[in-house]
């Protein structure tokens, strides 16, 4: 019998149904209902490596990617910031409509698309926000792949500490794939064009971009923790499951 | 039966507009207890001052007590008195510090409260819409009214603070009892 492929096992332990679903909170000793007891709970049995590589990372964020942001937002005043993140999440209209319809949110999925039109057209190809004076299109939550693989019943699976992009999980690495694909940032990327024509501005663009946000919810989650590493992936694993229960 | 019917329906109502009312205290005590802070922040020199500015008048609306068990967890119960004590002293001025951190002087976020929901008998959930600096957050926070109402937790965008301190100190407590737990939290408000 052929020995089954490491990333077949991999998979297969990722998705195991047995991780698909958190077991209800037990009762604490004094009698109340414990809700914080497996409220962070995620299979990682690659805690090693992944200690490792969030080591390698929090080096690559604090001597690469704090000087790129700091320059970025030294360089460029706020308000051309802000239209560029704009400019940037509204392109990623067809990555929250494919989360939206997924999930079966078809009013959501209507109400993004509105967003869409509003802001492309509007808001000069997505610069400005105009939906956010709109009481339909204001304040939409952001739907991804992820969730939709989560109501579907998909568990986590592992957790993993992806090198430089950081915490995931079996499930939202497959999410982050399709999401990946969906985005028009990256398309020109995709088909194939390479460095020489500028293919690689976008996705780049989009990464730096994002520096300065990513980079405080980093420090938000690691500062004054007792154990950097558990914190980043409590975090992770709450902001996740608040983002599918929305 | 048909005198008691309204009479029935009067004392619920009347059950319900005292859950309203106590709900809306909730709402009222963490409005205070913001804008002291924001008052204070607006005055403080440094994180630290403030932090030692707002911690009096945040020990009598914070459930710091009740905040440290939970974020310890089962293994609370094996602490002895004296290592209670000292755990929600350690705690409390982690949570304090990182607390007062957030604040710059002069750079007051755009808060909206957005009512109460109540969870269980005397627990609201107050979700509020957080604007600073151009990004919005979701913030919650969890109250309950035992002499009066006492936030228990707060979230941001989701992460609840106690589960995400929960996370690591059951984790120091497992590899080390109390003990661990404690020097854990004096290293870390010692950095």
């Amino acid at each position: 019998m052929n020995k089954p492929h490491l990333l077949t096992l991999l998979f297969l332990a990722a998705f195991s149904p047995l991780l698909a679903a958190a077991p209800p909170a037990k009762p604490a000793d004094d009698g109340e209902r414990d809700e914080y007891a497996e409220s962070t709970v995620i299979a990682d049995p690659l805690e090693r490596v992944n200690r490792a590589t969030f080591w390698f990372n929090d080096k690559v964020y604090r001597f690469l990617f704090e000087p790129i942001s700091k320059v970025y937002t030294t360089v460029l005043p706020k308000v051309v910031r802000r239209g560029i993140d704009n400019a940037y999440e509204n392109a990623k209209y067809p990555v929250r409509l494919v989360g939206s319809v997924m999930q079966g949110k078809l009013d959501l999925a209507a109400r993004q698309s509105g967003k869409f039109l509003l802001n492309s057209t509007v808001g000069i190809g997505g610069l400005l926000k105009p939906s956010q004076k709109v009481d339909w299109t204001k304040d939409l939550p952001a739907e991804d792949m992820g969730q939709a693989l989560a109501k579907w019943g998909v568990g986590h699976g592992f957790y993993f500490v992806i090198p430089v992009m950081g915490p995931s999980s079996g499930r939202e690495l497959v999410g982050m794939g399709v999401d990946y694909a969906a985005n028009p940032v990256n398309w020109l990327w995709i088909i194939g064009s390479g460095a020489e024509d500028w293919a690689w501005i976008p996705p780049v663009g989009n990464t730096v971009a994002s520096l300065p946000e990513g980079l405080s919810r980093y420090k938000d989650s690691t500062k004054d923790a007792i154990d950097p590493y558990t914190s980043v992936r409590s975090t992770f694993v709450q902001n996740r499951r608040s983002a599918t229960e929305r | 039966m048909t005198t008691r019917r309204p009479l029935l329906g009067v004392m619920l109502f009347a059950l319900t507009l005292s859950g309203a009312r106590a709900q809306q205290g909730a709402v009222e005590h963490l409005k205070q207890t913001i804008d002291a802070v924001l008052h204070e922040a607006d005055r403080a020199a440094s994180h630290e001052a403030l932090g030692k500015a707002v911690r009096p008048m945040l020990e009598k609306r914070v459930g710091f007590e009740t905040m440290t068990k939970r974020a310890i967890g089962p293994g609370w119960r094996q602490f002895s008195t004296v290592q209670q004590a000292q755990a929600v002293d350690l705690f409390t001025a982690l949570i304090i510090r990182s607390y007062a951190s957030k604040f710059t002087p002069g750079e007051r976020p755009v808060i909206t409260y957005k009512g109460s929901v109540s969870t269980q008998p005397q627990r609201v959930e107050v979700p509020t819409t957080l604007v600073y600096r151009g990004s919005q957050y979701a913030v919650s926070y969890r109250m309950e009214l035992t002499d009066g109402w006492r936030i228990t937790d707060v979230s941001i965008e989701g992460v609840s603070l106690v589960a995400n301190y929960r996370s690591q100190l059951d984790a120091a407590f497992r590899s080390g009892g109390a003990a661990s737990v404690l020097k854990a939290l004096q290293k870390t408000n010692n950095t």
